[in-house]
């Protein structure tokens, strides 16, 4: 085993290498705040329509009200999944999904491996699919899904998503209980080189944000979002749709959003990206 | 040997609840498709684990039996001539591919007619499968269904691979772009990825080799007999059966491993530690015989065991990150007392029309203040739902009522308000427990009380299979309620009436709500009724119309003391003469006035009067008791003098004095039988 696989980055690198040698194009994070790497474009928008395409990623994912000032263990402000589109699912999809855990290293006749339902569900971006977690001694390390329909149009071919949780993994493969003790390279531990950001954006989620500018924003966004769908740009428009949903994450966070106004602009946000899909589909029948 | 048939439907793990019930539909489909066929079978096996459906069918004939078949032609008048055959006869020959010689005559209602009889041989019994089987999957019925290749077939998880064997051969079965072969597959990490099977016979037996118990009832066992082994001495496991039957099909191969945590975490309280264990990891929770929760939990593996002890590592690693999330929950929770989240309720809606859940706290209140001036109902109604806001409740919503119970335990509210505050949400269904205190009761049934009259007046009526806000189940408790702690003192639809007084402030509540809400609540009544074996013309009998209001125990105790009297001679006579007293009484109109003495000329009618006179307080005094079988043992006394009474005399009488003085005392009987039950709903017994 390479001496660089027991660290968070060595993770990274053996898990990019495995999906590189598969086929998938290897892309980088997008690079505008999102929750999750479905919203990356590389999913949410290759998802739609008939082009097989083979994609993986690593997207740090922002969710401003799990932040935990850097002091909870398992909680973050921002945390590292690991996404792979395989368009359309292979037949044996489980097994090489599988395969790429032993190349961590991981021997799974000696652990307690199982594919537990789990649905996954996006209302914010109108998507859905059918799947499970997959539980590696009773810890969530993925999750697995066979996206059945995204901003609101059904899918056909239907991708398969596998989503890693790169700290989850860190901290079994590292045997770690904290994440901030994780090693990230040999040299620097996780905490060096992520805590102050937790701490810092933890701080500006929950106690600093400026409420009337984020609503403001939101509502700028949305309407740059719609003018963009205008001009036939659907994936400028996307970018705008992407900010509405963090400034809405902040809000949330903020604690700035009643349960009644929640579904209102919950709504608004997947209005954008339905819109969005749709414009991205008939641009590319034109 | 006995012929042997196997089928196995190899899947992407399937969702452990959907297992069982598909079982059973693959049963009932390969029982049809046996008895349509004529296909005798010694026995059927069905074989159910997360990746395989399965069955195994032992003792089936070669083939189907033969059978005969009469194929009928022209009539004998067209088809013979002078007693030779006619052309018709000879087409007829020729269409069937046969010879004149072996047509014959059969004799219809329509007349004589040529016919052919011939035997028809059975079909082989796997090509009867084979044909069979690609429809019965299809057939199967999932709650959620998914498409994963471009053929647009749907179905619980793919499908992967399809065995099909017809004792050594293999039965030529293709579905969904799948050809069944002799191959299944063993256990993800310990069995082999392809097991060829040489005979239908030893699939059990191969895959337990490669570490797949295929029968549930051989994985039930195995996890009974471990978690047995596997707790400490003098402790026992906390029965979970709902966990048990998930944990047999969440794995192909079960064992059970014990792990522990540190017993710090005991200080939060038990209904946490045992939800965090069972929600979030499917473990199960272990006790002292006193019930007091231990710091060990038991789960259960999908593989052969842990030797190096690196699962219990990890499963209790997960655990404690778990339980000190739960930890931090509950001590910052306490932080903000349960009265000063009242105001926060204002941002958590109930209902779009019904508004946030501090506007139904306001409402349960007053409900509540309706039903009992009880101080301590009073509180608890206050601190109803204010544990919506608790960090822990958003993390465990299955806690909310019991958290809020918890955290007024925590600040000293008296027991009988903490206790009311935990309860609130039972019963949970007809199995379940009521509240156990008189103010719990109460509580809960205002708190069902609005949310089904409420969410009735804002459109929200169950259908089908809708049911968002589980309002059957709502309803089903709060009658529940009314039966368990005997509160006859209020009417259904006094309720009703009551939470729709209160409803009024913020919405209109017509009448035709008022009906619907009061025969769906009823229905409710009477499902429970009927579950606990009351017969229908019982129920017609205590749920007439005409029988109001409904009080739901006193409805219970008419209903037991009519199921004694049903079959008596003299009371099913009285039934039969009293449907002719209401068959009068509905055509006619009733002048109110008391029964005129004088006036009863005949003496079947004095004496029907007199008899009636003389029953009658022993008979209201019984109902009032709520001893209505001595109530009705009374009644049926009458039967002798209401038949004489049909028997001399004519009730519509010319003269109007004394037609109308005998409809007052028809009415009068009446009255009284209907305070109790419609007794003419009750049918005569079958001997």
């Amino acid at each position: 085993m390479p001496k660089d696989q027991v660290t968070f980055q060595g993770l990274i690198h053996t898990l990019l290498g495995f999906w590189m040698d598969y086929g998938c194009v290897i892309q980088q994070p997008y690079d505008l705040e999102v929750g999750a790497g479905t919203m990356h474009p590389e999913t949410f928008l290759r998802v739609l329509g008939p082009q097989p395409y083979k994609v993986a990623y690593v997207q740090p994912s922002r969710r401003p009200a799990d932040g935990r000032y850097g002091e909870n263990p398992n909680r973050l402000y921002k945390h590292h999944q690991l996404q792979v589109i395989l368009k359309p699912s292979p037949d044996d999809v489980q097994e090489v999904y599988l395969a790429s855990l032993r190349a961590l290293g991981i021997d799974l006749s000696h652990h307690d491996l199982r594919f537990e339902e789990d649905n996954w569900e996006s209302p914010t971006l109108g998507a859905w699919g059918i799947g499970w977690q997959v539980l590696l001694d009773g810890l969530e390390i993925t999750q697995f899904t066979y996206f059945q329909q995204a901003g609101g149009q059904d899918l056909m071919p239907i991708s398969a998503e596998l989503t890693y949780g790169l700290e989850r993994i860190a901290t079994f493969v590292e045997d770690k209980d904290s994440v901030f003790a994780l090693c990230w390279s040999p040299d620097a531990s996780y905490a060096q080189v992520r805590q102050r950001e937790e701490r810092e954006f933890s701080k500006y989620s929950f106690e600093v944000a400026d409420k009337e500018m984020l609503f403001d924003l939101f509502n700028k966004y949305e309407k740059e979002c719609l003018r963009c769908l205008e001009a036939d740009c659907a994936l400028p428009a996307y970018d705008y749709c992407l900010r509405c949903s963090h400034t809405f994450n902040l809000l949330d966070s903020r604690g700035a959003i009643s349960v009644t106004e929640r579904v209102g602009i919950i709504a608004r946000v997947r209005n954008l990206a339905v819109r969005v899909a749709s414009a991205f589909v008939n641009n590319h029948e034109e | 040997m006995k012929n042997k048939f196997l089928f196995e439907l190899g899947l992407e793990e399937v969702p452990a609840d959907m297992i069982e019930p598909a079982a059973g539909q693959l049963r009932k489909a390969v029982e049809a498709l046996f008895e349509e066929n004529q296909l005798t079978t010694e026995a059927l096996d069905i074989y159910a684990a997360p990746r395989r459906l399965a069955f195994l069918a032992t003792g089936l004939p070669d083939r189907q039996p033969s059978r005969e078949e009469l194929l009928l032609g022209p009539p004998v008048s067209v088809a013979f001539r002078d007693g030779a055959p006619a052309p018709a006869a000879h087409g007829f020959a020729k269409k069937m591919q046969v010879t004149v010689d072996q047509l014959s005559v059969v004799k219809t209602e329509k007349g004589e007619y040529v016919a052919l009889k011939r035997t028809l041989e059975g079909r082989e019994t796997p090509d009867i499968l084979a044909a069979a089987l690609p429809g019965i999957i299809a057939s199967i019925n999932w709650p959620k269904n998914m498409y994963w290749q471009e053929s647009r077939f749907r179905f619980v998880r793919p499908i992967r691979w399809l065995v099909a064997l017809w004792n050594k051969d293999t039965a030529p079965v293709k579905f969904e772009g799948l050809t069944a072969g002799a191959a299944t597959r063993g256990h993800r990490f310990l069995g082999h990825s392809e097991v060829l099977l040489k005979s239908a016979g030893e699939y059990l037996e191969r895959l337990r080799e490669n570490y797949v118990l295929a029968d549930v009832a051989e994985r039930r066992t195995k996890i009974s007999r471990e978690l047995e082994r596997e707790t400490p001495q003098a402790l026992k496991v906390i029965s979970d059966p709902y966990l048990q039957h998930l944990v047999c099909y969440l794995n192909e191969y079960p064992a059970v491993l014990r792990g522990s945590f540190n017993s710090e975490f005991l200080a939060i309280p038990q209904e946490v530690l045992i939800t965090v264990m069972r929600h979030h990891q499917k473990y199960f929770a272990v006790a002292d015989e006193n019930g007091a929760l231990q710091p060990h939990f038991l789960t259960v593996l999908n593989t052969s065991g842990d030797p190096e002890g690196k699962i219990r590592k990890g499963h209790e690693k997960v655990l404690r990150a778990r339980l000190e999330d739960a930890a931090f929950f509950w001590s910052t929770d306490l932080k903000t007392p349960l009265r000063d989240r009242l105001p926060l309720l204002d941002h958590v809606l109930f209902q779009e029309k019904l508004g946030s859940y501090r506007v139904k706290t306001e409402r349960v209140c007053r409900l509540c203040a309706v039903l009992s001036p009880d101080k301590d109902l009073e509180t608890a109604a206050s601190l109803l739902k204010c544990d919506l806001t608790s960090d822990m409740v958003r993390e465990l919503s299955e806690l909310q009522g019991v958290m809020g119970g918890l955290y007024a335990r925590e600040e000293k509210y008296p027991e009988s308000v903490w206790r009311a505050v935990y309860e609130q949400y039972k019963p949970n269904s007809l199995e379940d427990a009521s509240p156990s205190t008189p103010t719990g009761a109460l509580l809960a049934l205002a708190d069902k009380l609005d949310t089904v009259v409420g969410c009735f007046a804002a459109g929200i009526v169950p259908t089908g299979s809708s049911d968002p806000f589980a309002l059957r189940r709502h309803a089903q408790g709060l009658v529940k309620i009314l039966f368990d702690h005997r509160l006859d003192q209020y009417s259904l639809p006094g309720l009703v009436e009551a939470a729709r007084s209160i409803l009024r402030d913020q919405l209109a509540v017509p009448d035709r709500v008022v009906v619907d809400v009061l025969a769906f609540i009823l229905l409710r009544v009477r499902f429970i009724f009927q579950e606990q074996g009351v017969p229908f013309d019982v129920l017609n009998a205590v749920f007439a119309p005409t029988v109001a209001p409904i009080r739901v125990y006193q409805t219970w105790q008419k209903a037991q003391a009519l199921m004694q009297m049903r079959g008596q001679a003299d009371f099913e006579a009285l039934a039969v003469a009293f449907k002719r007293v209401k068959n009068i009484l509905a055509k006619q109109k009733i002048v109110l006035a008391a029964v005129s003495e004088a006036d009863l000329e005949d003496p079947a009618e004095a004496e029907l009067y007199r008899t009636f006179r003389e029953i009658q307080p022993t008979v209201s005094a019984a109902a009032q008791a709520g001893d209505y079988l001595t109530a009705l043992r009374k009644i049926a006394t009458l039967r002798g003098s209401v038949d004489r009474l049909f028997d001399a005399v004519m009730v519509m009488a010319e003269d109007a004095r004394l037609r109308n003085n005998r409809l007052r005392l028809l009415f009068e009987i009446s009255d009284m039988f209907l305070k109790i039950a419609d007794i003419s709903e009750i049918q005569e017994s079958g001997d």
